[in-house]
């Protein structure tokens, strides 16, 4: 490696032909979005590190300097560098995600997102055998690290092999979830599934109370386990989530209320709060 | 799941379980050491050592579970006494290993993969052991017997069940100087 990294200067490279600026540290993918070229990708998402694993951003890479030799890497993985030549539309481009493509209709032959993404691609059906029983599941693996870094480890894949899957310790409800839907929001395929009538929130085989008003008793958007989860690790006060939001804006009118009233009477603080200590 | 189709679950003495991890700093690379060794005084996982020890070395219970599922070295299941590991591999198959296989299963009452309820047997269908001049093979703990016949295998299957008769320890036994053991070291120098 030849190239001088001159700290957090954009340096350039190629993309399909085009100068693409890119930033030191970032990833080919990031580069391509921020241009806007389009390179297809099931497991990649922002709250999350990249972690390759549904084959699909796999782009072409090569420089001047390397005599035609040419590497297909996961662009989510490789990182961006000054003079690099990246191609995501050549033919083997093309081949190996049809192959990726292919291989998932096998396995998830049911999901519409794959369907479309691989009639996108010109694979109408799967030459391989479908699974027996399929579901939604990719093994993306996304919602296994979105609750590791936003939540608290709930699910894991288990498993090897073609018997892996994405599961709860021992199959029943996981101990540790707190009923964020975390995993099943950033599913790509739709394969984690809950429920929520009223106030009661069910996912993984476990049923949630929804953290309710203080004020009116309206359930809020979040499970009391998330919301005392929430304090403890954003260091949030307790009260955070104990009002709903239209309960919360009309205390905040109050508020504001009381502050042009004693602004009228010319003072600088609540009477009461100087006598606790000069809270606000 | 698998787990509640088993029969027996004995219960699980915990001190065991503090004992190998006062072996060990109370950090996650310390994770697969401390399950090889639960591994080897349970002769499985129990699910209450798990937790403890997802506790103690600061690893997310799902993330325990997922390692103990993904290597075939770990078991979730009580395994027995004596694990026969029947050789399924080409040679072995050839000369006999589905005889073999078929006699141990309705033995035992179990089908490869399974543990008979008393605990003393857990028998598996294996790959290549590595002992082909002994075909066919049957692992017994980590003894070979070779050139095995279906009245060998049952005379193995009545000593076995013979042996283990009172014997509560974990402990696995291992008749060093057993014929085929010999034969199988001579085999490999």
């Amino acid at each position: 490696m030849s190239e001088v990294n001159l700290g957090d200067a954009p340096f350039t490279m190629t993309i399909d032909g085009k100068r693409v600026e890119a930033r030191p540290g970032e990833m080919v993918l990031a580069a391509a979005k921020r241009a806007g070229i389009a390179i297809p990708t099931l497991c990649e998402h922002k709250a999350v590190e990249s972690f390759g694993s549904c084959r699909l951003c796999m782009v072409e890479v090569t420089k001047a300097a390397w005599k035609g030799w040419k590497g297909l890497m996961t662009a989510c993985l490789y990182p961006a560098a000054p003079d690099l030549i990246i191609e995501t539309q050549s033919e083997r481009v093309l081949h190996v995600r049809r192959n990726v493509l292919d291989l998932l209709l096998a396995r998830c032959p049911d999901s519409t997102l794959i369907q479309r993404l691989a009639a996108e691609h010109g694979v109408q059906q799967t030459s391989f055998s479908v699974r027996e029983q399929p579901d939604l599941c990719i093994l993306c693996g996304l919602c296994v690290r979105i609750c590791e870094s936003a939540a608290t480890s709930a699910i894991s894949t288990v498993k090897r092999g073609h018997h892996r899957e994405i599961g709860t310790p021992w199959g029943g409800p996981p101990p540790a979830c707190i009923g964020c839907l975390a995993c099943a929001h950033v599913c790509p395929t739709g394969h984690i599934t809950f429920e929520e009538h009223g106030a009661t929130r069910a996912i993984w085989g476990r049923s949630f109370e929804l953290q309710r008003c203080a004020e009116c008793g309206a359930p809020l958007p979040i499970t009391v386990e998330q919301a005392s989860f929430l304090v403890e690790r954003q260091a949030l006060d307790a009260s955070y989530f104990s009002r709903c939001e239209s309960c919360q804006r009309r205390a905040t009118a109050q508020t504001f209320g009381r502050l042009a009233r004693w602004q009228k009477l010319g003072l600088t603080q609540e009477p009461d709060a100087r006598q606790e200590g000069g809270k606000r | 799941m698998s787990a509640q189709s088993q029969p027996q679950f004995p219960p699980v003495d915990l001190a065991a379980t503090e004992a190998i991890l006062a072996r060990y700093a109370a950090e996650p690379k310390h994770l697969i050491s401390v399950l090889q060794d639960l591994q080897l005084h349970y002769r499985y996982l129990p699910r209450e050592a798990l937790e403890r020890v997802g506790a103690a070395l600061g690893v997310p219970l799902a993330k325990v579970y997922g390692v103990a599922t993904f290597y075939k070295a770990f078991s979730l299941t009580p395994r027995g006494e004596k694990i026969l590991r029947v050789c399924t591999g080409t040679a072995c198959h050839i000369r006999g290993a589905p005889l073999i296989l078929s006699e141990l299963q309705s033995r035992l009452k179990i089908a490869a993969g399974e543990t008979t309820p008393d605990l003393r047997f857990s028998l598996e269908a294996v790959n290549c052991v590595g002992a082909c001049a002994l075909a066919p093979v049957v692992m017994e703990n980590d003894t070979a017997h070779g050139n095995l016949s279906v009245t060998k295998v049952r005379r193995l299957v009545r000593s076995g069940a013979a042996g283990s008769r009172g014997r509560g320890s974990a402990e696995l036994p291992r008749p060093d100087d057993s014929p085929a053991k010999k034969a199988e070291e001579s085999e490999e120098s």
